[in-house]
């Protein structure tokens, strides 16, 4: 029996599509050859074990055939119900979202996911430029609201929070 | 019906003070700052603290708050020059905030016999204060191990660095290790926990995850009091001195490393930046959340503070 790979990504069995694309970049990094958090604690043999674990764990759950074919082998539902929430709903804490957010809370909250503006400029397509003017609070080179608003919205979808709440508590912040 | 003793007793006697710890195994990772400036804000925030510096080899937290060295240290109730550990609580000139000081001249106090180290953690429960704070020793003393694993928040400071983290996972293992000894009934078990602590045992055991296989082949029953053990250790991760995402992102992967590696359910409490305007306190002797508290690290170390008093973590990493 191999290893199973929602364990070996640390997912559950529901996970979309997205959450095994960031979970698999995680392991990939955690095991990365050199990776400052395994310092001591794994060896190189055993790190690159866990790295191959890791390929073939996602290898199985990123094409859809096989995946569905791993669900049924193990009787586990077939995902076509509503996905789990992205990311984990652990942080999806949308509904404790202050009435107003500043821009440097902004960051800290993408950085304590372990995003960089970068990652998220390359999903949104907006230019890491206005993404350093929001988180800078640099109120007057941000783009009218209506603008805005969606920049925000963008934003706070990749960080898991409420689009909606995360915009309105920014745009109580600057107004 | 005669009601109890406890009954009669005010309700603010039975609510227990949060015993906080402070602990990473290196020295120069910001341990002293981090304790000193978690302190700081329970006090802005309300609570009645004492921070205790049980670093008694070489203690520096007074200097951290700005103060001279104190006539009046742990060592002076460890010896028992004085008769109540009131006695050596000094005021820090921060309104709630107070402080135990440690001694720096008394080499021989690093290694406290251990009912004088039950004496002092008995009489830091007694202290009528909402939250005793205590700053780690660097390495792993039996000191430094004892005081994290009694505390109810046992937070473990590493910076983004080989070194730190090396004994950062010592330290883990080290507090864990001398716990689950604790722990095991039976001779065999103890010796097994002995074993585990040399990294290069014949046992081949190199994990905790390791050593509760070994002792579950021999007898499933001998393993239970240990698994139990290792649920309830549950160190919080502050990754100190970060300087770009990657660093962040190094706490996530710390705890992913303990569950996956070591079988510990460690979470990760927050980070702080590297911060100019830290060392530029540090330099005038005064600490940054009052020198400078719109700087960075003032930001995120009242974030940090909130976070841990909700017993909230930073979300997976993924």
């Amino acid at each position: 029996m191999p290893d199973d790979p929602y364990r070996v990504l640390g997912l559950e069995p529901r996970a979309s599509a997205e959450q095994v694309e960031r979970a698999y970049r995680f392991c990939v990094e955690l095991y990365a050859e050199g990776s400052l958090a395994l310092y001591s604690l794994l060896e190189p043999n055993a790190a690159e074990a866990q790295r191959a674990l890791v390929r073939e764990a996602y290898e199985t759950l990123s094409d859809p055939q096989r995946r569905r074919e791993y669900d049924a082998s193990r009787g586990l539902l077939p995902p076509e119900g509503p996905l789990l929430a992205f990311p984990a709903p652990a942080v999806a804490a949308s509904a404790e979202l202050p009435a107003e957010l500043s821009g440097p809370e902004l960051r800290r909250l993408r950085e304590a996911r372990g995003l960089s503006l970068r990652q998220i400029a390359a999903v949104t397509k907006i230019g890491v430029r206005f993404l350093e003017y929001i988180e800078e609070d640099r109120l007057a080179l941000l783009p009218p609201p209506v603008y805005l608003r969606g920049f925000l919205q963008e934003y706070g979808r990749l960080l898991g929070l409420d689009p909606r709440a995360l915009a309105d508590a920014y745009l109580a912040h600057v107004k | 019906m005669a009601l109890s003793v406890s009954e009669l007793l005010p309700a603010a006697s039975l609510v227990r003070r949060q015993i906080w710890s402070v602990g990473g195994g290196k020295g120069g990772i910001g341990k002293s700052l981090l304790t000193a400036s978690i302190g700081w804000q329970l006090a802005r925030m309300g609570r009645r603290v004492v921070l205790v510096d049980a670093d008694l080899g070489g203690a520096n937290l007074h200097t951290c708050l700005g103060l001279p060295a104190s006539g009046r240290t742990l060592a002076d109730f460890i010896q028992r020059r004085v008769g109540s550990i009131e006695d050596v609580v000094i005021e820090t000139g921060q309104p709630g905030l107070r402080l135990i000081s440690g001694a720096a001249d008394l080499l021989s106090a690093a290694n406290i016999k251990h009912l004088q180290k039950v004496r002092v953690m008995n009489h830091i429960r007694a202290l009528d204060v909402d939250m005793v704070l205590i700053d780690l020793g660097a390495g792993t003393s039996f000191n430094s191990l004892d005081f994290f694993l009694l505390s109810d928040v046992s937070i473990l400071a590493v910076v983004p660095e080989p070194t730190s983290i090396e004994n950062g996972y010592r330290f883990i293992k080290s507090a864990l290790y001398r716990r689950l000894r604790a722990v095991a009934a039976r001779e065999d078990v103890r010796e097994l926990v002995e074993a585990a602590l040399d990294p290069k045992n014949a046992e081949g055991i190199k994990t905790p995850l390791d050593l509760l296989a070994r002792v579950e082949a021999r007898d499933r029953e001998a393993a239970e009091p240990l698994r139990r053990e290792m649920a309830v250790f549950q160190p919080r991760f502050v990754v100190n001195e970060v300087r770009d995402v990657g660093d962040v992102a190094i706490g996530h992967q710390l705890v992913a490393a303990c569950a996956r590696h070591l079988g510990l359910r460690a979470s990760y409490a927050g980070f702080v930046h590297h911060d100019d305007a830290v060392w530029q306190s540090v330099r005038r002797r005064r600490l940054f959340m009052a020198d400078a508290p719109t700087s960075r690290a003032a930001e995120e170390i009242r974030q940090l503070t909130r976070g841990l008093v909700k017993g909230e973590s930073l979300g997976p990493g993924y």
